[in-house]
């Protein structure tokens, strides 16, 4: 019997091809003398897609219902348990994808690659909660999002980030934002997705690194609130500069603010601005000038970032698969390196030619030059915005949450004693009516 | 006093034509996702014929128990008594003896049909996706065992971590409806 | 009021110790899972390591019964362990999960209840207090920049690869010019044996070392001859198990590179007689890269710098003595007689794989036997052609697509000698019987019209011929030097050269060069008369026919190339 096979496979090697070849009929399909028929190829179907449909009514009734919860009925505990219900929901059940910090991506990729077609359920999830933003500020940060709902969950004992590291640490998630923008646009990765610290947790698997930065981070959530959303979140960049035009503000006071200042240690993320003060003798003159400085300083930041990401190019485009084929390719080529991997083995097997391989790593070099450009740019522009915005002078006459960053969580309701009076005056007249 | 309320208003104009602009700008994104959009939702599947079977499928996918499986295309199979898809290369024995079986989880079964053939099956509960099988079935053999994403299991990620992870970039999305990419005798490659 | 405060105390109280019980679990589960991940990645490997180790034993000894017991007990337990371990991590997950989300309701509630009043500090200055957290923050900004250009430069520090577009090395291969200058195949270009350099050394000694350039042992033996391009000496060699090409340097002998030529499971078992040996075909070049093929019917391009681009299967050859016809090269083309079999099966081809991606540019089938001569590419009136011999016949094919030009019915018997062109006309030999020469410039079947000449007195069965345009030598394996006119097919001469002789001979301008298996290699005088010049030794046993380029002999010995040369 041995010998048979033996003898049939070597009849049939004679006609056997190299290894890059696939697929080929070498043994024909039997007809079975018993009528034994070939059994079907199993295909279970994937979800149907109205479940992404229910998703966006999900998200659209969550943020009416938070609107109205943090603007009219004020009561961070109604706040909290739609929070967790958008936890389980929208983390949990519907494991974190898609969720809008994505869906950034996926609009860039629109934009910039004609041949990528976004599923309405992503171009909604994007728009939706920046509509919200623009009119109820970040409704969406505060009572819907799963991620920023499971860092709110850890929250115990809240610490408070000292008020000047608070904009050098926000750098991060600009520069995250620019990066994630300009990784889509080239097609190279969507590194929001990947590195996503929280999705492991709601799908209870992935990559171990990130689940343990995923850890880490809601370690530090322990103590300091929501360290992702304020510092890394590039969506929350979006939603921040949006809601500092909301037609409606979130406000610590019902009514007007009596200046108690109970409320000031209130907010676990330092979103609560005090009123402020009148300055020292001379520092108007300085500020003056040092706004001239800022000022000037800018055009010279953002064409210093230019520069500096148009330098890195070559690296950042080495984000795209396509260009690390063709340098590990060309490596071998030129023996610089030993041996092959599988991904020049595949290269390889598809029979394209080096020539147009190193042309394609190239023309998305290219692109990274004007993209790498823009990055640096966009971050130069970024500090020396807010270095000028640094050395503006604001005026608060009552103690008010800051429009950008107040996640409209509800927290310092309670601590308003013009709150309390509100609330005891609805009792009574509740129980008038009994 | 007329300068301060003058100023105010500025500001005021300032910031509403600013909002209006960031609401035109959010109307533009939406619209252009719009005119761009799939109707079909879209899943990952594997081209087969791209699939160089690296291994990678097992230990990518975020999931602990990949959703990549192998399937087998029962009209392209040869049903050869010495599978090259599921024996080693140099079996002691043509039977289904652990130390002649190419599957580490003894995923493949093989039943007898009639002389001198044997029907291979998948049984999915075993099968990590590891793609051995399909290397020694498409190399030897006539390649009907090959890699597909399940769509029962797959999460359907925005970015499908083996996706980035495949060195032949045989990862595509596929309309829903139609997720999979089979092997067939009437498909073309 | 009190009462109220006892219970909130005492809710405190209980909210702070779930709390604290929620914590201990969160602890108690990570570690089981961190165990479990830790038992997987360290143990799972181990223990299939232990029993690929099994594996190898069974290998050796495929009838013990009690190795193939255990791996089967091995593998089960692997599985086993396997499926228990994602079982356990799973609902240990999910008991982690459980204790977390306890442990952060009980915190909270703890946390809620055992708030204080908040207590506001004396209020300093406001207005310093601003200015001073204003040029904080500026500060902290600048050092957030500060810090970025650091990640900046690191990250510009990471390598990236220059694609330096290769200066135009023309087209991707040598001209036929370059090809007549080097040693680009078996005896040379056109299989002719013939080299025009004038500077070839006519003595030398193997045992003394004198005139002896370099030496250099092979590590695989085999009977092909060595491919000389410009500074590179290419040679293949093969057991039972291994099949390697080598690349030597041409000034200093140092072997600059191997590469191995992996074979498909069907021809592991293959047995070929000594005779012919592992590595009997001689590998090719085409200027850019060296190709090799063996008999266990495995082809593989490697480039000059040893990296291995391609190699194929053609599928085990079914040759009586072993497969043994050399490659030749035309333009990126790799050319092959793959002649197989009896005849009838339809088996046997010439084939052309693409030399740049070792793809089939073309394949012509022909109903012919196993033969073992190789084939040649030459230039007939400004038209290439791919002359390819077995019995019967001599078939002439366009080497660049495959199609039959003409075909000579003329031959017989077990086709070992390799054909030549010299003035004008193909000579084939058929072993034991007869020399033909055939004219090549027709079309068709051409047995009737094209054939010169036949000299039917007796022909050698392994060495191909050699010409020097006006006669053309015949080399008998034992003892026998025939001269024959090449416009006629007239013997001239009979000589007797004591030795026994595989490889063919060659033609240095105006001399022959006759190697004999001892490594002697007799000089003579070519010409209508016979004249020894004179007898080098080698020291060594040799079978493969030598190669001449430009002031240097190499010969590969049974065990060792040797350049045979004067310092440059």
């Amino acid at each position: 019997m041995i010998r048979f096979a033996r003898l049939a496979v070597l009849a049939v090697a004679l006609l056997v091809p190299c290894l890059e070849v696939q697929g080929e009929i070498r043994f024909p399909p039997p007809e079975f003398e018993s009528g034994h028929q070939f059994p079907e190829t199993t295909s279970p179907g994937a979800q149907p897609v109205f479940h992404e449909y229910v998703d966006v009514a999900v998200l659209v009734l969550g943020l009416l219902l938070a609107s109205y919860l943090i603007f009219k009925r004020r009561s961070r505990r109604a706040i909290f348990i739609l929070m967790i219900g958008a936890l389980l929901y929208f983390g949990f059940l519907r494991d974190g994808c898609i969720c809008p910090i994505g869906a950034i991506q996926n609009v860039t990729l629109t934009a910039f690659d004609s041949s990528y077609a976004i599923p309405l359920t992503a171009a909604a999830f994007f728009v939706i909660p920046l509509v919200f933003a623009l009119f109820y500020g970040r409704v969406f940060c505060g009572a819907i999002c799963p991620l920023g709902a499971i860092q709110d969950a850890v929250l115990i004992r809240p610490v408070a980030v000292p008020r000047w590291l608070e904009s050098g640490l926000r750098l991060m998630a600009y520069t995250y934002l620019g990066a994630a923008v300009l990784f889509a646009a080239t097609g190279s990765a969507f590194i929001i997705c990947r590195y996503d610290p929280f999705v492991g947790f709601f799908r209870l698997g992935g990559n171990w690194n990130i689940l343990i930065i995923g850890a880490s981070l809601l370690l530090i959530g322990l103590f300091i609130g929501r360290p992702y959303c304020r510092f890394l979140c590039p969506y929350g960049i979006v939603l921040r500069n949006l809601s500092r035009l909301s037609k409606r503000r979130v406000t610590i006071t019902p009514s007007e603010c009596v200046q108690c200042r109970l409320c000031e240690d209130a907010c676990p993320f330092g979103a609560i601005r005090e009123p402020t003060g009148d300055w020292p003798e001379g520092e108007y003159k300085i500020a003056k000038r040092r706004l001239a400085l800022f000022l000037a300083l800018l055009p010279i930041l953002v064409a210093a970032g230019a520069w500096g990401g148009y330098t890195l190019r070559n690296q950042l485009a080495g984000m795209h698969p396509r260009v690390r084929t063709a340098e590990r390719v060309y490596l071998e080529e030129n023996a610089k390196v030993e041996g092959t991997t599988d991904v020049s083995d595949a290269f390889r097997a598809t029979g394209q030619t080096t020539e147009l391989l190193y042309t394609d790593a190239t023309a998305i070099r290219n692109r990274f030059a004007l993209g790498g450009a823009l990055l640096g740019g966009f971050i130069g522009l970024v500090v020396g915005g807010k270095l000028i915005g640094l050395s503006v002078r604001r005026r608060r006459t009552e103690y008010e949450a800051d429009p950008a960053g107040c996640f409209a969580c509800g927290r310092c309701y309670q601590s308003c004693p013009k709150e309390h009076e509100r609330l005891k005056k609805s009792a009574e007249a509740m129980a008038a009516r009994v | 006093m007329a300068d301060k309320q003058e100023s105010m208003n500025r500001r005021k104009f300032l910031r509403e034509g600013l909002w209006g602009a960031c609401l035109a700008g959010v109307g533009t994104a939406a619209g252009l996702s719009i005119a761009r959009n799939n109707r079909d939702n879209m899943v990952w599947q594997i081209d087969p014929y791209k699939c160089i079977a690296c291994g990678n499928c097992a230990t990518y996918c975020v999931l602990e128990e990949s959703a990549v499986k192998c399937v087998q295309a029962y009209a392209m199979c040869g049903y050869c008594d010495l599978c090259t898809g599921y024996l080693v290369p140099e079996p002691k024995a043509l039977d289904t003896g652990a130390e002649n079986e190419l599957c580490p989880t003894g995923a493949i079964k093989r039943t007898y049909v009639e002389d001198p053939y044997y029907e291979y099956t998948i049984d999915e509960s075993l099968c990590n996706g590891c793609g051995k099988c399909v290397k020694g079935c498409t190399v030897f053999g006539n390649g009907s065992l090959f890699l597909q994403v399940r769509h029962d299991r797959c999460k359907n990620c925005n970015e499908c971590a083996i996706a980035a992870a495949c060195p032949s970039q045989a990862f595509r999305r596929v309309p829903a409806d139609q997720p999979y990419l089979l092997k067939g005798a009437e498909q073309e490659p | 009021m009190t009462q109220a405060a006892e219970r909130t105390h005492l809710w405190h109280r209980v909210a702070k110790t779930t709390a604290i019980v929620g914590g201990v679990f969160t602890g108690i589960f990570t570690v089981l899972l961190a165990a479990n991940l830790v038992g997987s990645a360290v143990l799972g490997p181990a223990r299939e390591l232990k029993l690929e180790g099994v594996k190898l034993l069974v290998q050796k000894d495929p009838a013990n019964e009690t190795l193939l017991s255990e791996i089967r007990q091995r593998d089960l337990k692997i599985r086993r362990d396997r499926i228990w371990r994602l079982d356990f991590a799973h609902k240990a997950a999910h008991m982690l999960l459980a204790s977390i989300v306890l442990l952060l309701l009980a915190g909270k509630i703890a946390g809620d209840l055992g708030k204080e009043l908040p207590h506001p500090k004396h209020a300093a200055d406001r207005g310093e207090k601003q200015v001073r957290e204003a040029r904080q923050a500026r500060w902290a900004v600048v050092g957030g920049l500060a810090l970025l250009a650091v990640g900046m430069t690191l990250v510009g520090m990471s390598g990236w690869v220059r694609f330096v577009q290769a200066e135009d090395d023309g087209p991707p291969f040598a001209s036929w010019e370059d090809k007549q200058t080097q040693w680009h195949r078996f005896r040379g270009p056109g299989g002719a044996g013939v080299t025009a350099y004038a500077n070839i050394p006519t003595s030398w000694n193997g045992k003394t070392g004198e005139g002896i350039l370099w030496k250099t042992p092979v590590p695989l033996p085999g009977r092909n001859s060595p491919v000389v391009w410009k500074d590179r000496v290419f040679l293949t060699g093969a057991d039972p198990n291994v099949r390697q090409v080598y690349c030597f340097d041409a000034k200093s002998g140092q072997m600059l590179w191997k590469g191995d030529v992996p074979t498909v499971p069907a021809a592991a078992k293959l047995e070929i007689m000594e005779d012919t040996g592992y590595a009997a075909c001689t590998a090719a070049t085409d200027g850019r890269r060296v190709y090799a093929i063996f008999p266990t019917g495995d082809v593989a391009a490697f480039d000059f710098n040893g990296r291995r681009l391609w190699h194929r299967s053609l599928g085990v050859p079914d040759s009586a003595y072993g497969y043994a016809s050399s490659l030749d090269t035309y333009e990126k083309l790799v050319l092959i007689q793959y002649d197989q079999g009896d005849g009838s099966e339809g088996q046997s081809k010439v084939l052309a794989l693409d030399g740049t991606n070792g793809q089939i540019a073309w394949e012509t089938k022909r109903d012919l036997p196993n033969s073992w001569a190789s084939p040649i590419v030459v230039d007939v009136e400004g038209k290439p052609q791919y002359v390819a011999l077995a019995d019967p016949n001599v078939i002439a094919y366009n080497p660049a697509d495959g199609k039959e030009i003409w075909r000579a019915e003329c031959l017989g018997g077990d086709i070992a000698p390799s054909p030549i062109y010299a003035g004008g006309l193909i000579l084939a030999l058929e072993p034991y019987a007869q020399l033909v020469a055939v004219k090549p410039t027709g079309t068709g079947n051409v047995t009737e019209t094209h054939i010169a000449w036949r000299m039917e007195e007796g022909a050698p069965d392994i060495c191909s011929p050699v010409s020097d345009g006006t006669y053309v030598y015949l080399l008998e394996t034992a003892d026998l030097l025939i001269c024959c006119k090449l416009d006629t097919g007239e013997k001239v001469y009979e000589q007797e050269i004591k030795g026994d002789y595989q490889a063919s001979p060659s033609i240095v301008g105006d001399k022959l060069y006759i190697l004999d298996v001892k490594g002697v290699m007799h000089i003579g005088q070519a010409g209508p008369e016979y004249k020894e010049l004179g007898k080098c030794e080698l020291g060594e046993e040799c079978h493969a026919s030598p190669a001449f380029v430009d002031g240097r002999i190499y010969i590969r010995g049974n065990e060792n190339l040797y350049c045979i040369g004067q310092a440059p």
